[in-house]
């Protein structure tokens, strides 16, 4: 063999040598180096972590009647990402589950646009509808069967408004502060009501399952396993039976409006909607509130269709959806009690000073003259009368010397109105609840600034607010909140629906608000003289008395005022706000009807029923 | 270039051929495909591949294939690799019906038709015709009959040229682009060894790369064929399906190894069967998860010394043609184990071709073995000459 071979050979050995340095090095890299990235992403690789969902907390009423339960179904859930652009899978979902292509892809491709995870496609799945999902998970990538929870309603649609309903996260939702680092796509959650306002309590809290999977994603083996902990029961104020009563009523006193004319006309009212609020008087628990038109819950459950949704927002269908307890109306005369106190309060008024209401009044000037509702006049009345006959022009009076005091600079009647609860949330936590509006200046010029001249701020709007017309809006919780005000001399107790909150181990956690109260140090010698008024109010001659004819006062008095307020474009709103009995009072029950017409005829007799229910007369 | 102490052991080993077989090499082989069952052992234990039901399926399989690969390179020890050469064109001719025959017969796995079904076993011909070209291009290349010393003449080269391109058109055919990279390896290996000029070898390789280029160029290999074998090259590609992922998951499961591995029988990504053809042509992902960079450390350097055995024992033969057979095993050794541990740790293009000892399969087992059993031939029907024969020789 020839040195030439020789060299060769040792050529070649080098080379296997630095093949093998270079192996050696190249995982020494991967290895030793990179090992724990490696070992991460190796982790990452094959660990799945998988939710289970909490069975969300019962809601029972006030004597733990079970409202609200939550029962387990199963679901369809998908990632969008990893469907939208399968066609074939596509077609398996929409053909299986019977949901329209069109809408499928529209679902998918909203929530793949904005990043989310994971969407249920189809609640409450049945039987065959799993099994097949199930034995072709291998064709169907992406998508998965979860356990969820229902709602199911022992009332039907009673107290809907109040209950709310449970449904999907939405996007804005997963996004906000508030939501974003306990949920997770698809999670179902309270909308509207006590579910979402107790939706942290509810809600329990989720189990956790890690697991790993094989290449097609199939769980092969749980490493590690947390419990899902049930959400906690919440126990309402409500008193379920009374809830029904009082919605029975309410819809029965709407259809009994609507076969009356407005007097001098062939017109009916219309009354597309009304509200009760029951107020337990000494602490301000919610014992029913009740909104017309109402609408089921149950349409939600497992997702709602299109078809119900176009049904829920057709302007035709009055918005069912919406609670009328917590939403804003002009008020009427029944504001009248805040002017009262203010006139009083102020030293503008006292019990004794009489003012001649001729039915018409010039105090804005010549060019400007107000009538009273009574055309031909009350003659002289002292502040008892005036609310016994809801008298516009003493009212006007009171407005004006509110306004021309110190020039209006202080804006009394807006400052006393915000001290009986206007203008503010009263804190009921309902997320439906408005605020309502209690109009001043600053508001005035924001609101017009485009109309000159308007924007100004005029005795008139004064006067005018002083009899609950012009911008001014409440609520009828909030009326209610104000006459509980009243009933307890100056205590005002903020309104709500939780009783208790028992959580999954029977521990009590009682709500805060339970407890929540302000006491305004209003003066009770002047509020004795309001009362004297709302007492009168049912008396002979004045503005209630034929709707409360039948009922017996002597022994159970109720102080009430009435309301009928003018809305541009529509018939009169019709308002009555009480609580009864006087002196000791049980119960603060306000009732309004959306185009329901005179306050004391038409919507009085339907709280005289409630409080005949109330107080058990036959 | 006989070493001294040869010189001496010949006195005494003159007729004791049984002292000259390799047992280091002989105990290498052995104790790595052992260790090999027990891998593909590891492997398979869980997954258990293809459907089969038995955990130890696999395992009994190669277990049996190494004991008729064991007999087989014992066995070839009684006949003379002289009569090997003499009997050439048999293997050569032997080779290539194998090779037409899986054209015919074949069946195809993942779109290469490399296998018979030979109804109690399969068959992959491919691996046995590449000891059967070692054994062709080594005649060819050694002392012709009509020579009194070997030359390399161009003459040579061209016949070795068309024997080896006989070879590789019919693996190409299958097509097996794989496998005819390691023949032409092997091929250009060998032919280096034999002296030849450096001019023939670049020009062979100038054409190779020439015929990739046409091929390229003409449609007969697809870009998408490319792309999967080049996808090495690209760390950052898409792991979620095709060769990029099976390179991916690789990656993860040795590089999840760290310096000790997770353990023998304890390597997730394999055992949940993340990394594709786990017992086969990424048995070597195994290696890396279960027993880290020590144990990949110690299966390379085993390898490594085999091959040097080979070589060693090519350099000490006694023609031209030991040399070349000896070394075209270790070359077939050099070039699978190179390309497959490259493969899998990302540095190497991704081609399926089996880690020889290790990988799971009776055709690559065998063939292997008898391939050491060539070697060892060699080492025991190695010329022994005399002191004056040696002085002889050097007068002249």
């Amino acid at each position: 063999m020839g040195s030439n071979i020789k060299i060769r050979f040792r050529i070649l050995l080098y080379l296997l040598l630095i093949i093998l340095i270079v192996i050696a090095l190249r995982l020494y890299f991967l290895q030793v180096m990179s090992g724990n990235l490696y070992a991460e992403l190796a982790t990452q690789n094959i660990t799945r972590e998988k939710t289970v969902p909490a069975s969300r907390g019962d809601i029972y009423d006030r004597n733990g009647k079970l409202l609200v339960k939550s029962v387990p179904v199963k679901a369809v859930a998908v990632q969008p990402y990893v469907v939208i652009d399968n066609e074939e899978v596509m077609g398996i979902l929409s053909d299986r589950l019977d949901i329209p292509y069109s809408q499928l892809k529209e679902k998918l491709k909203k929530a793949n646009v904005s990043y989310i995870e994971r969407v249920i496609i189809k609640q409450n799945i049945d039987k065959a509808e799993m099994t097949y999902i199930e034995e072709n998970s291998s064709k169907l990538p992406g998508v998965e069967v979860i356990d969820i929870y229902l709602r199911q309603y022992n009332y039907g649609v009673l107290a809907s408004h109040i209950l709310g309903h449970i449904g999907e996260i939405d996007e804005t939702r997963l996004k906000s502060e508030e939501y974003k680092n306990n949920y997770e796509g698809g999670d179902l959650i309270g909308w509207g009501g006590v579910e979402e306002v107790y939706e942290s309590i509810l809600r329990g809290r989720k189990g956790k399952v890690i697991y790993e999977v094989d290449p097609l994603g199939r769980p092969v083996s749980v490493l590690d396993k947390t419990e899902p902990l049930k959400g906690s029961d919440l126990y309402l104020t409500i008193d379920i039976d009374l809830q029904r009563a009082v919605e029975e009523i309410l819809y029965q006193s709407i259809l009994e409006v609507r076969q009356k004319k407005i007097s001098n006309t062939n017109e009916y009212y219309n009354v597309p909607g009304g509200a009760v609020v029951v107020l337990s008087a000494d602490n301000g628990q919610i014992l029913a509130m009740a909104s017309y038109p109402t609408y089921s819950q149950e349409l939600f459950t497992g997702g709602i269709s299109k078809k119900d949704m176009d049904y829920l927002e057709d302007p035709e269908n009055q918005y069912p959806q919406i609670n009328r307890a917590v939403s804003p109306y002009p008020p009427g005369s029944i504001i009248k009690i805040v002017p009262a106190y203010a006139g009083l309060a102020e030293g503008l008024i006292t019990e004794s000073s009489r003012i001649n209401c001729a039915g018409i009044w010039l105090g804005l000037g010549k060019d400007y003259p107000k009538k009273c509702w009574q055309s031909y006049g009350h003659g002289s009345l002292n502040l008892v009368g005036a609310i016994k006959n809801s008298c516009d022009i003493y009212f006007y009076n009171v407005g004006l010397a509110l306004y021309n005091k110190n020039n209006n600079i202080d804006e009394l009647l807006q400052k006393y109105l915000r001290i009986f609860g206007f203008g503010s949330l009263t804190g009921s936590g309902l997320p439906e609840e408005y605020s309502g509006r209690v109009p001043d200046k600053e508001w005035k010029e924001d609101y017009f600034k485009e109309q000159e001249g308007y924007n100004i701020w005029f005795p008139g709007d004064t006067v005018n607010m002083a009899i609950g017309q012009g911008d001014l809006l409440v609520t009828p919780l909030q009326m209610a909140q104000a006459f509980s005000i009243i009933a307890n001399r100056g205590i005002k107790y903020t309104p709500h629906l939780c009783k208790e909150i028992i959580d999954s181990e029977g521990t009590v956690l009682t709500d805060e608000s339970v407890v929540s109260f302000e006491d305004l140090n209003l003066n009770e010698n002047f509020i004795g003289t309001i009362e004297k008024g709302l007492l009168e109010v049912l008396a002979p001659g004045g503005t209630g008395y034929s709707a409360f004819s039948d009922f017996p006062l002597s022994s159970i008095s109720v102080a009430a005022k009435t309301g009928t307020a003018e809305f541009f474009g529509k018939q009169d709103y019709g308002w009555f706000a009480s609580y009864a009995p006087a002196g000791n009072p049980e119960y603060v029950v306000v009732a309004m009807l959306e185009e329901g017409g005179s306050g004391g005829s038409n919507v009085g007799p339907l709280v005289k029923n409630i409080y005949k229910y109330l107080f058990d007369i036959k | 270039m006989r070493g001294k102490n040869l010189d001496t052991l010949n006195d005494y080993s003159k007729d004791k051929k049984i002292l000259r077989f390799d047992f280091l090499l002989f105990f290498l082989v052995i104790a790595i495909s052992s260790f090999g069952l027990l891998i593909i052992y590891s492997a398979t234990r869980e997954t258990m591949p293809g459907g089969v039901s038995d955990p130890a399926y696999y395992l009994k399989r190669q277990a049996i294939y190494l004991m008729v690969g064991v007999f087989l390179c014992i066995a070839i020890q009684f006949i003379n690799y002289r009569a090997i050469k003499r009997y050439w064109w048999l293997f050569f001719a032997a080779g290539i019906f194998l090779l037409l025959s899986v054209l015919i017969f074949g069946f195809e796995v993942n779109g290469c038709k490399s296998w018979i079904d030979l109804k109690f076993t399969t068959l992959q011909p491919s691996e046995f015709s590449k000891i059967f070209m070692v054994i062709s291009i080594a005649a060819i290349m050694s002392k012709w009959r009509s020579e009194k010393v070997c030359q390399v003449t161009f003459k040579k080269v061209a016949i070795s040229l068309v024997i080896a391109l006989s070879f590789m058109a019919f693996v190409l055919l299958e097509p097996d682009y794989g496998t005819a990279l390691i023949y032409f390896c092997v091929y250009i290996g060998m032919l280096f060894l034999s002296g030849a000029n450096f001019l023939y070898i670049l020009l062979i390789l100038g054409a190779a790369v020439g015929g990739v280029i046409f091929a390229l160029n003409s449609g007969l290999i697809k870009q998408y064929q490319l792309d999967r074998i080049l996808v090495f090259l690209k760390p950052d590609a898409q792991p979620t399906e095709g060769s990029g992922y099976s390179l991916y998951q690789s990656k993860l499961a040795i590089g999840s190894g760290g310096l000790t591995g997770k353990g023998l029988f304890l390597g997730k990504q394999t055992n949940l069967n993340y990394v594709p053809e786990h017992h086969t042509d990424f048995i070597f992902s195994v290696i890396g998860e279960e027993l880290g960079f020590l144990g990949a450390i110690i299966i390379i350097i085993i390898l490594g010394v085999i091959v040097w055995r080979c070589f060693y024992i090519a350099s000490n033969s006694s023609d031209n043609f030991a040399m070349l057979l000896s070394s075209g095993v270790g070359l077939i050794i050099l070039t699978q184990m190179t390309i497959n541990i490259g493969m899998t740790i990302g540095i190497m293009p991704i081609i399926g071709i089996p880690l020889p000892f290790l990988s799971s399969g009776g055709s690559s087992l065998i063939s292997i073995m008898i391939g050491i059993g060539l070697v060892e031939n060699v080492s025991v029907w190695r010329e022994v000459r005399k002191e004056h024969e040696i002085a002889y020789q050097d007068l002249k």
